[in-house]
């Protein structure tokens, strides 16, 4: 449709346009050549007719030939107007001009076929032409320079001369150099003649005598389908004409919190910022002002880790402050905590610490306790290992790594006696018997039986008899030898075990406590590390055939006939009389060091070299009723009092801890367990510290054992 | 036995989502996500496992709940945002192929979100609402203050200013300003809206530009939710204040600076506000309400008439305001006569502080912030007036006779030849510093201007707020301070100026002593200075001597409880659980942490007091 507007809009241009000025020549021009016909009939018909005819093609068709015929301007006799007449031009067939003489003799021949003949053709008679004259270089010039009109001339390839060149051919270069039309009469600005077109010159016959088409003057369907559907869009609501734009930008604001809100909790607000305080004020009490120091450590610090984010400045005027740097910084850092920052709903404890400390009698309602260092033994020469204490509670016999052995008095600290048995002394071990007085020390795959001196007769014999009786018991068969010595029982042991070899040091040694039997624990890995000796016999024996892991230590029982034994991780439960474990205790220690068992025969503490220290109610369960970890290296060794609710525990960081331990009969009420005293007294010597731990009987007084050489007594 | 769960179908590893697996499943970008989370309100969780809320992974991301995400999957915006996706797609293309028309075709249809749904899911309730406008407040007001460039659109800050001058126009309305503190950062700002207390920060106003490593886009998203929920709050505030929302804005008041003063504010329709008051309450007459008055009263009912409203008897009864006579009910006595009317309450002395400025005129000198105390000083009842170069809209010029106080920011100048009028008018009014219109509002009552008289050293300016409790407060320990400063003096400094009072009360002078020597037994030096100040003072060598033993004894034994007291609490410490110890130990933490603080300032103030006192003398 729009092509075809366009069309008609083009016509209608057209028209106008060749209605201003082109149609008012035509009459002039009709009227010329009308005069010329007319004047040209008058002379002769046909011929003029023709004339009119080649010169129509002249002038149209070929500019060139337009050289010519050269026409002349005369004044017609009849009319008395000017009129060109041209020559003549005779029919025949000379007329043409390939008809024309040719100067040139050899024909129209491509003249290169003889560039390097001496001839340049043949004549009409078949005699050659010979190649005219031709001047050398000098010739040449002398020729420019003499004859002026030598730059008009051109070299003419059939004659084989220069030609000058006609005025016409001269202006046809001149044009061609600038780019012009080389025809001089050609017109680019020439008005357009509208033959066609215009007034009077519509076309009457249609050009096809086909029936025009329907689509021509019928509706098109499909676009009445296109617009049927917009229309339809557009009643439908699916199109939508512009909206009014302004006011859509305006937020509408409406009351939106007019309907009842639903039943769903609000999101949990986000919590508010912190109020300032007293140091953000522009003119704060001088005490907030930061230090020269403060200042600088603020700067040195991370923003992220500094306690506040401004620092504290003073002004003297409002009109003097100003704008705060980090503001837009801050409410962005504000707004990241809003939207990135995890939350989560704490309630804030608003209690006093105190009150989360457990109550506990005060250590001074449950004196006594060892709280002060009455007395200092001091072995010269190598670490206290081991110590014991006679039943009695008089005597002391404690043994060094040098193999010296000391028996000295509780009370007083004098040394009675010192034995020397050549190697390290890893365990020592009163009987505890009353009625006889003897001790037990361990060293390198040997028990040795000691004796104090200045006993009383009754007693004296009463040992004598039971380790070096008269009549030996039968014999049995054990890999272990028993020595008696026979000779000076004042200088040496009256007793010797020898225990297999390999066997390495006894770590522990432990008495029963009829004091008929002593279990020793060796240090060695391999199988037999436990040895059961009974004294009475003369008999030793492995109590275990095959155990799962390293013994540590070993105890019994105070009442039952039962035997426990600490492996590295685990505390088995034996009953000895039906040969059976009763139970495994499991403390949760990486290592166990150490052990006892509270006089009552119900309760456990175990000590590992990680720190630990676990409390077993063995009626309760097998996990600890009570983890405590205090002291901040390993616990080397536990002992809990025989008489009074006392327990020790002494570790590698020096200091020893003295617990009050009560339990109660009935098994309704826990333990309770109060830290008395930290005891420090002892020096660390290459990461060892308090060795052994052992209270006197009858009275709370607490003997120590350390790295460091010394033997020390703590009294109440 | 039940059937075996696979790990991974239940628990932690279903209630998180990590957020790139968020991103993944929304199928949008992370910026839009991020849009989502902050216009929706939706944040980070941290679970209690990360290991096992992030399938045994334990890298370090960001969970949300699966059913927040599921929740922004619902979201209208959502789709909006993959529409303005695809519009930013079609016209970036017919940009680049230069169809203008195209281009400028998609443009007005350019898909917009609404966020009036999101304001109402966020908060249900106008309390809600309320509560949390304070960071939509310091937003606003930032962002009134700053200047426009390419990514902050001069319509955007024109609208932000907007909001603020009518929350400013609306606070001043209510007279719900409570309190406000000059900080460095800013303004403080204190208001009781609605029963909601209301902080916002506003900078002081200097050009500010917004520093390269702030995410703009972030803060945009912000304010566009804000501006969206400011303009509802202030809709319901200004109607339910019975005002036409927004208020009119006279432009040509604008045009010369009025600021605030711009806006008119005007009460909306009566016929309107009572529809509007209507459609919240039940609909009751002030006619029905006397008749169940008089019924009450006839019948003397036992019942407690609690059950009506008094709210709506006041704003219904339009005529004469009958005072409710509370009946004494029959069976309890003490309950209805302590009943409270709506008369009896609004006859409290409910706070005559909003009304403090409210008999004074003020004129507010050229230096001093116009957006600051022209809103303090309306919000408080008084009239304010400032030259014309602090802005356009003052009521009043300055030879106005009724101006009663100046607030001034400049130091005193010589006087310059002034008029015997100018000198009258400078004699009946008080020039003050602007410190001293704070410190009124906060104390509640018009402190006395001479503390605050022009070029005057000002008083410190406290936090309204206050601190947490037991934190140094500066205004409380001043006496002790000075107690002490003064027994210091007399004993280290002034000794020998007051000889002859030392020497007629010797005891005194030996008890007075006592504390010193106790406070230096430790080093033999301070002893020694002691001792021959002792001398000095007239006190022989055996008392003083005998005095030092005892206090040392005292100080040891003291020492001892303290260390024996100690050492017990290390001990029961052992014996609590390791979350217990460690809460413990982090309280206590806390607790000496402050202590040091306290004590760090207690001892800067002695020592700027003494440097004070010194240079005092000396001078």
């Amino acid at each position: 449709m729009q092509s075809e507007e366009e069309d008609e809009d083009e016509e209608r241009e057209s028209d106008i346009l060749s209605d201003d000025g082109e149609v008012d020549d035509f009459p002039e021009i009709d009227a010329a050549s009308d005069s010329d016909e007319e004047s040209e009939e008058e002379e002769d018909d046909t011929d003029d007719l023709d004339e009119e005819d080649t010169l129509e093609e002249d002038s149209d068709a070929d500019s060139d030939l337009h050289i010519f015929p050269k026409s002349k301007v005369v004044v017609s006799d009849i009319t008395g107007q000017k009129k060109t007449v041209y020559p003549e031009i005779e029919p025949d067939y000379d007329s043409d001009s390939s008809t024309e003489e040719d100067p040139s003799r050899t024909g129209n021949i491509p003249m290169h076929w003889y560039d390097d003949l001496p001839h340049i053709g043949y004549d009409i008679n078949g005699k050659r032409v010979l190649r005219p004259a031709k001047g050398d270089e000098l010739d040449k010039f002398l020729a420019t320079v003499d004859d002026p009109t030598s730059w008009t001339t051109a070299f003419d390839k059939n004659t084989q001369m220069d030609k000058p060149l006609s005025a016409e051919e001269l202006d046809i270069i001149r044009r061609l150099q600038a780019g012009e039309n080389p025809d001089a009469e050609y017109d680019p600005y020439e008005p357009t003649i509208e033959w066609f077109t215009g007034k009077g010159k519509e076309e009457v016959m249609p050009i096809s005598s086909a029936p025009e088409p329907k689509r021509r003057w019928l509706p098109s369907k499909w676009e009445k389908q296109k617009i049927m559907k917009i229309v339809r869009a557009i009643r439908q609501g699916r199109i939508v004409g512009s909206k009014p734009t302004a006011a859509d930008k305006k937020h509408q604001f409406y009351a939106i919190w007019n309907e009842p809100p639903s039943n769903q909790p609000p999101p949990l607000p986000a919590p508010k910022p912190k109020l300032p305080t007293n140091s953000e004020s522009y003119n704060p009490p001088e005490e907030y002002l930061p230090t020269e120091e403060e200042r600088k450590q603020w700067e040195n610090t991370e923003p992220e880790d500094r306690e506040r984010d401004y620092l504290p400045q003073k002004y003297s005027a409002l009109r003097l402050v100003p704008a705060f740097d980090k503001f837009i910084k801050q409410r962005f850092n504000r707004q990241l905590d809003l939207y990135l920052a995890p939350r989560i709903q704490r309630i804030k404890l608003n209690v006093d610490p105190n009150s989360l400390l457990p109550k506990l009698p005060s250590p001074g309602s449950l004196r006594p306790f060892p709280n002060y260092k009455s007395l200092k033994f001091t072995h010269t020469k190598a670490r206290v290992r081991c110590l014991s204490i006679s039943p009695d509670g008089a005597w002391v016999a404690s043994g060094d790594e040098s193999g010296v052995i000391s028996l000295w008095e509780v009370n007083v600290g004098r040394e009675v006696k010192r034995w020397t048995l050549g190697s390290k002394v890893g365990a020592i071990e009163w009987c505890p018997r009353l009625d006889v007085c003897f001790f037990v020390a361990g060293t390198e795959e040997k028990l040795h039986f000691l004796m104090p001196p200045n006993l009383s007769p009754t007693v004296l014999t009463m040992t004598q008899s039971t380790l070096a009786p008269a009549t030996l018991p039968p014999a049995t068969q054990s890999s272990i030898k028993w020595i008696s010595s026979s000779g000076a029982v004042e200088e040496g042991p009256i007793l010797v075990i020898e225990l297999p070899g390999a066997s390495g040091l006894p770590r522990q040694l432990t008495w029963h406590r009829k004091g008929d039997y002593l279990a020793s624990v060796s240090s060695s890995e391999t199988q037999g590390g436990v040895w059961m000796h009974q004294i009475s016999r003369r008999h030793s024996q492995a109590p275990f055939t095959k155990i799962k892991g390293a013994v540590q230590m070993v105890l019994f029982h105070p009442t039952k006939p039962h035997f426990f034994v600490a492996t590295q991780r685990y505390v088995r439960l034996y009953n000895l009389a039906e040969q059976k474990l009763l139970k495994t205790l499991m403390p949760g220690i990486q290592w166990i060091s150490s052990m006892d068992i509270h006089p009552s025969g119900d309760h456990v503490i175990v000590g590992g070299y990680d720190r630990k220290l676990c409390w077993f109610d063995l009626e309760l369960s097998e996990k600890p009723y009570k983890v405590l970890r205090y002291h901040t290296r390993a616990i080397r060794s536990l002992h809990f009092h025989p008489t009074y609710p006392l327990f020790a525990s002494s570790s590698d960081d020096g200091s020893i801890q003295i617990f009050h331990a009560r339990v109660y009969s009935d098994l309704m009420t826990d333990p309770l367990i109060v830290p008395l005293k930290i005891l420090r007294g002892h020096d660390v010597k290459d990461g060892l510290g308090v060795l052994q731990v052992k209270w006197v009987n009858k009275q709370p007084w607490l003997v120590s054992s350390g790295a460091d050489g010394n033997a020390l007594v703590w009294c109440s | 036995m039940g059937r075996l769960k696979q790990k991974g179908k239940a628990g932690a590893a279903k209630a998180y989502v990590t957020r790139s697996s968020a991103v993944k499943k929304l199928q949008c970008s992370l910026a839009d996500f991020r849009r989502l989370c902050i216009l929706k309100g939706i944040f980070p969780r941290e679970p209690r496992h990360k290991k096992r809320a992030n399938k045994g992974s334990t890298a370090p991301t960001s969970f949300y709940y699966a059913k927040d995400i599921a929740y922004l999957a619902h979201e209208p915006v959502l789709n909006k945002l993959r529409e303005h996706k695809a519009f930013a797609k079609k016209i970036s293309r017919a940009l680049g192929r230069g169809e203008w028309s195209t281009a400028k075709n998609l443009e007005e249809n350019k898909p917009i979100y609404r966020l009036d749904h999101i304001v109402k899911e966020r908060y249900p309730s106008f309390i809600d609402a309320v509560r949390d406008i304070d960071d939509a407040l310091c937003m606003i007001f930032l962002f009134a203050s700053l200047p426009s460039n390419p990514r902050v659109s001069p319509a955007l800050i024109e609208n932000c200013t907007r909001l603020a001058a009518e929350w400013q126009l609306y606070v001043m309305h209510t007279r719900s300003l409570r309190k406000v503190f000059l900080s460095i950062k800013g303004v403080y700002y204190q208001a009781e809206v609605m029963d909601q207390i209301v902080t916002w920060l506003v900078p002081y106003q200097f050009p500010q530009n917004i520093p390269s490593d702030v995410d703009v886009r972030v803060m945009l998203t912000f304010l566009e939710l804000y501006q969206t929920l400011l303009g509802f709050v202030f809709f319901k505030l200004y109607t339910d204040a019975g005002l036409v929302y927004p208020p009119p804005l006279d432009s040509g008041k604008d045009e010369s600076g009025a600021g605030v003063g711009a806006f008119n504010l005007r009460p909306a329709n009566p016929n309107t506000t009572t529809r509007g008051q209507k459609s919240d309450a039940p609909k009751v007459s002030s006619k029905e309400v006397r008749q169940t008055i008089r019924k009450i009263t006839a019948e003397s009912s036992s019942a407690p008439p609690a059950d009506v409203d008094f709210n709506q008897i006041d704003s219904f009864a339009e005529g004469a305001e009958e005072e409710f006579v509370p009946q004494a009910s029959k069976s309890d006595f003490d309950v209805t006569s302590s009943l409270p009317t709506l008369l009896s309450l609004s006859s409290l002395p409910k706070s005559s502080s909003t009304n403090i400025f409210a008999p004074y005129t003020f004129w507010l000198s050229r230096e001093s912030s116009r957006s600051i105390f022209e809103f303090l000083v309306r919000s408080f009842g008084g009239r304010i007036g400032w030259p014309v170069s602090s802005g356009g809209g003052s009521s009043f010029t300055e030879d106005d006779e009724s101006i009663t106080h100046v607030i001034i920011d400049r130091p005193v100048a010589k006087a310059p030849e002034e008029t015997i009028q100018e000198r009258e008018r400078r004699r009946r009014r008080k020039h003050v510093q602007p410190q001293w219109v704070v410190d009124c509002i906060n104390a509640g009552k018009i402190l006395l201007e001479d503390l605050y008289a022009q070029g005057k050293t000002l008083p410190p300016h406290l936090s309204p707020f206050g601190e947490r409790d037991g934190a140094y407060d500066p205004t409380v320990g001043l006496a002790d301070v000075g107690n002490t400063l003064v027994d210091d003096a007399e004993v280290s400094e002034d000794g020998q100026e007051e000889d002859v009072e030392m020497g007629s009360e010797l005891e005194e002078g030996a008890t007075s002593m006592a504390p010193l020597a106790v406070a230096t037994v430790d080093d033999p030096e301070a002893l020694r200075a002691a001792e021959l100040a002792a001398e000095a003072a007239g006190i022989d060598y055996g008392a003083f001597e005998k005095e030092v033993q005892k206090k040392q004894k005292q100080q040891k034994q003291k020492q001892d409880t303290v260390a024996d007291g100690e050492g017990e609490d290390d001990m029961n410490k052992m014996l609590m659980s390791k979350r217990k110890r460690q809460l413990y130990e982090r309280m206590k933490y806390g607790e000496r942490k402050r202590a040091t603080e306290h004590t760090k300032l207690e001892e800067k103030r002695i020592n700027i007091e003494k440097d004070r006192r010194r240079k005092a003398r000396t001078a």
